[in-house]
């Protein structure tokens, strides 16, 4: 009897540690998400957004049975792609956010849209780096991501946010432009209302810019 | 057991005593790493360092725990540390990993165009929007460093080498043919499209073991492994009309290309110096299919078939109307198929390839035959082993079975060759900053019956971040010109020695490249006539011959190219000087060849501009004169042509027709009309001087490239 008692006590007892950890596990994410969050859109600051990628890498380095911390880390990498000031900074930052996601596909296991909108979103911002030398190899990669996404998932978002943002940024002159990218964005804002993340930590991005890049067209 | 519970209340509130952790993050040299990640292992508990490469971040775990430091392109550090109430300020030194910007590169000699690599001097695209290039590969790599342009002939002349000395490799396998058949004094374009690469390496000597029968150089292309535009694309200008089509699913792809060519319309209005009889007239197609069956294989088909008609009367000194009709009709087949693929996570690749190659012209010259065969057959296996701290060994062979043809007035000589070659070369890596490659390569020729070994050496020390020396060393065998052997079968190889220094920085999108060479040139043929200098080019060589001449050439280039000044400008400029002397073929004494120009140097300038969409681009070249042959001075090959200058232009727009982009070009070469001379020809008598120079002097070219590209929309189906 009083094993069992102590047993019953150590099981509520781990149990609980276990369910703290996870509590803080999406305490941390959450807090990190948020910071994603309330950085400057227009201008965002390559600090903070080290500091959030770093924040990211611990709780991945502190969680390795979770892809979602990998992929915030990548998620902020490639944004650093995009706002660092010279091409060999930003190739660095989006070849570490290629070796985040490698990792975030294994510990993922399976097929997952939102890691192939990642790496398209990854190549697109490749290709805006240097975009003469590289929109061949990497439009290519950018519509094979896409791709695949929509294979696993036709419902998510971000696959059209991407798609019409890619047009919106193409110059009139290789067919795209903001006029071709309205119908794309539209169907992006249609699929937004629909989407509901997975839990709360689940990537949730892209309405923002879709809704304010729609405003654009008109 | 209540000990237990006690315990646990106990620690509880210990765990939350915070410490204080601080410190700061440099590389070996001290240097500070802003934006550092710092943090025990296993849990959340860190910080990022700033400016100075200071952090500080506070934790409530215990006893020990592991520090870990990473930084994007450095090693990542740990360390165990006992956690105590107050922590000393901890300084960690970050290692850098190998990366292309700290690790040395072997390039001495070579010059590469690459999409793939960060050090390299030229993109692919820099090919085709080159001025005064003609979008011709061959026609940009004459404007780099080391290479003399000859107006007159084809072919890649490097470092005082001859047209000869160059061979043309697309996917590790030689090209027979890779230029249109020769004519008296015109130049030949290349038979490949610049789009088919994504790679081009242009080595100007000490080039690896890899590849051999060239004294002088090698140009390398790789094709591409994926197409870009799926879909159908249709090409027109004053030349041709061609169609192409694109398609691919996640595996596999077909390109297609048809194309039709009459140059009637544009020599109609450009002035020709060369007097037509029947301008050009050219078909052609080509197909390419790419396969990858496994993760990282990769399977290539590619076939192309072309013929051509034309007929011309040339300059001919030797006839009494001064002219010679010349007719030709050519019909030219290249297949090839590469598999590449690697294995155990990238130890192990392999590199295989098999092409035949068949050309046949049928030429009449005032109505006597003479008709050229040729054909090929190569296959070639290179494995290559990926050793720790990425060392390299890698080995291969290959076998080409060749049989050539001429005839003369119904009369048909024929030579067979069967080539083997083996070779292994290592590359080494000392340090991050110095390296080696070692290699030897051995070959045996049957038609000459006889074998060679050559090793091959380079060696790479890096001096700073951007800069590095370069040393190349080696020997580089090829067979005796073909035309020697129909009659003497005893010949032995030419040889020909290298050594490079080279030196280069580059940084900040701007490249400087300096490299000198000494060539010795060995066992080279000579003919003896017992007669006069006989300067005919396209004579058939009749007299005895050995392997008794000899040369060298010596000389140094500089290269220099700036992106980054001014915004959307890009020039680079280039200065190549040689110095060579030869006995060979029919010289009695040794003297310079009259494809030799002392100074070769070339400008040229790339703009884009944003608001119309348009790349302008010019080019400068400056090549001095070159001997020619004047049988009435008494000094062999003592005379000088003059100076050749030619400047160039050509502008590009982008443009969107109902949703399909469309690309014009427009060319002018020779902008100034310079009447250049290339070289001299004599009547027999030796009174008359003719003067050899461009198909046309000042030139015009137009065109338009379209693409009906699927994905350029947003179609119904999309939604």
């Amino acid at each position: 009897m009083k094993k069992l008692f102590t047993f019953a006590w150590v099981f509520v007892f781990a149990t609980g540690i276990a369910w703290a950890q996870n509590e803080k596990y999406t305490q941390a994410m959450g807090d990190g998400i948020k910071a994603l969050n309330s950085i400057d859109r227009e201008k965002p600051d390559p600090k903070s957004l080290v500091d959030i990628a770093n924040r990211f890498e611990r709780i991945s380095a502190a969680e390795p049975k979770e892809w979602l911390p990998k992929y915030y880390a990548a998620y902020a990498n490639v944004l650093l792609g995009f706002v660092a000031p010279t091409l060999t900074d930003k190739d660095q930052y989006l070849d570490k956010a290629n070796v985040l996601l490698k990792d975030a596909e294994g510990i993922a296991g399976k097929p997952n849209d939102e890691l192939e909108v990642l790496k398209a979103y990854q190549s697109q911002i490749h290709l805006a780096a240097d975009p003469m030398n590289r929109w061949q190899a990497d439009g290519e990669k950018f519509a094979g991501f896409l791709q695949s996404a929509k294979s696993i998932n036709a419902e998510n978002p971000r696959i059209y946010y991407l798609e019409g943002s890619s047009l919106f940024f193409t110059p009139e002159e290789y067919g795209g432009g903001k006029k071709v990218a309205k119908p794309m964005l539209e169907k992006a804002k249609q699929k937004f209302s629909a989407f509901k993340p997975e839990t709360a930590i689940h990537p949730d991005w892209g309405k923002m810019e879709t809704e304010w890049m729609l405003s654009q067209t008109n | 057991m209540k000990l237990f519970y006690c315990l646990l209340l106990f620690v509880t509130p210990a765990a939350f005593a915070q410490k204080n952790i601080q410190g700061k993050v440099t590389d070996h040299k001290g240097n500070a790493l802003p934006g550092a990640n710092v943090f025990l292992k296993g849990t959340y508990d860190g910080g990022t360092t700033d400016a100075n490469g200071a952090f500080a971040f506070q934790t409530s775990e215990s006893d020990t725990a592991t520090l870990a430091a990473s930084y994007v392109g450095f090693e990542v550090f740990e360390m165990k540390i006992n956690l105590k109430e107050s922590m000393p300020a901890m300084s960690i030194k970050l290692e850098e990993l190998v990366n292309e910007l700290n690790t040395v590169v072997i390039t001495a000699g070579a010059f590469e165009a690459s999409d793939e690599k960060r050090m390299a001097m030229l993109k692919p695209l820099d090919i085709v929007t080159t001025a005064g290039a003609a979008a011709d590969i061959t026609g940009a790599m004459q404007f780099l460093p080391g290479a003399q342009r000859v107006g007159e002939q084809e072919g890649l002349f490097v470092r005082g080498g001859s047209g000869q000395e160059t061979k043309i490799v697309i996917d590790g396998m030689i090209v027979q043919n890779p230029f249109f058949s020769s004519l008296p004094d015109v130049q030949s374009r290349g038979r490949f499209n610049p789009f088919m690469f994504k790679g081009t390496s242009f080595s100007t000597g000490g080039y690896s073991a890899q590849y051999g029968q060239a004294l002088s150089s090698v140009l390398l292309l790789n094709t591409t492994d994926k197409i870009s535009n799926n879909g159908l694309g249709i090409s027109l200008n004053l030349a041709n009309a061609g169609l192409n089509y694109d398609y691919a699913n996640k595996n596999q792809s077909v390109s297609a290309v048809v194309y039709y060519g009459n140059l009637r319309p544009l020599f109609k209005l450009v002035k020709q110096n060369v007097e037509w009889i029947h301008a050009p007239k050219f078909k052609g197609s080509s197909l390419t299919y790419r396969w990858k069956p496994t993760k990282n294989g990769v399977l290539k088909v590619y076939g192309m078939y072309s013929d051509s008609h034309l007929s011309m009367n040339s300059n001919n000194p030797a006839s009494d109307t001064g002219k010679m009709r010349l007719v030709l009709k050519n019909n030219n087949a290249f297949t090839t198929s590469t598999y590449t693929d690697s294995w155990a996570d990238g130890r192990w690749t392999i590199n295989s390839g098999i092409s035949y190659s068949r050309n046949k012209d049928k030429m009449t010259y005032d109505g006597v035959n003479f008709d050229r065969f040729d054909e090929r057959t190569q296959v070639r296996v290179v494995l290559t082993r990926l050793l720790t701290g990425n060392n390299t060994i890698l080995f291969g062979a290959e076998a080409h079975a060749i049989n050539l043809g001429n005839g003369v007035d119904g009369q048909l000589y024929k030579l067979k060759d069967r080539y083997t070659a083996a070779f292994i070369e290592s590359e080494i890596y000392i340090t991050r900053a110095l390296a080696g490659r070692i290699g030897v390569r051995s070959e045996y020729s049957s038609v000459i019956s006889r074998g060679n070994l050559a090793p091959r050496l380079s060696f790479a020390y890096k001096t700073g971040r951007y800069s590095q020396f370069s040393l190349a060393a080696g020997q580089f065998y090829q067979n005796p010109d073909y035309r020697f052997l129909y009659l003497n079968k005893s010949l032995k190889y030419e040889r020909a020695d290298h050594l490079i220094l080279n030196y280069q920085i580059i940084k900040n999108q701007r490249t400087f490249r300096v490299e000198t060479f000494y060539k010795n040139y060995a066992q080279l043929v000579r003919e003896f006539t017992g007669q006069q200098y006989d300067a005919d080019p396209y004579r058939f060589p009749w007299g005895a011959t050995t392997n008794g001449g000899e040369g060298y050439a010596r000389g140094v280039d500089f290269f220099w190219r700036d992106q980054k000044s001014v915004k959307n400008l890009d020039y680079w400029v280039t200065y190549s000087f040689v110095d060579s002397k030869r006995l060979f073929q029919q010289f009695e004494q040794s003297a310079t060849p009259t494809f030799i120009s002392n100074h070769n140097i070339s400008l040229i300038t790339k703009k884009w501009f944003e608001k119309a969409k348009t790349n302008l681009s010019a080019t400068y070249a400056f090549t001095s004169g070159r001997p020619y042959y004047n049988p009435n001075n008494e000094e062999f090959l003592k005379d000088r042509t003059p100076a050749v200058h030619n400047v160039s232009i050509q502008a590009s727009k982008l443009q969107s027709i109902k949703g399909n982009l469309v690309i014009f070009y427009a060319t002018v070469d020779n902008i100034l009309n310079t009447r250049n001379v290339f070289t001299y020809r004599y009547t027999p008598d030796g009174k008359t001087r003719y003067a050899v120079g461009p198909q046309s002097y000042r030139s015009f070219f137009v065109g338009m490239q379209i693409m009906l590209s699927k994905k350029a929309k947003v179609e119904k189906d999309d939604f």
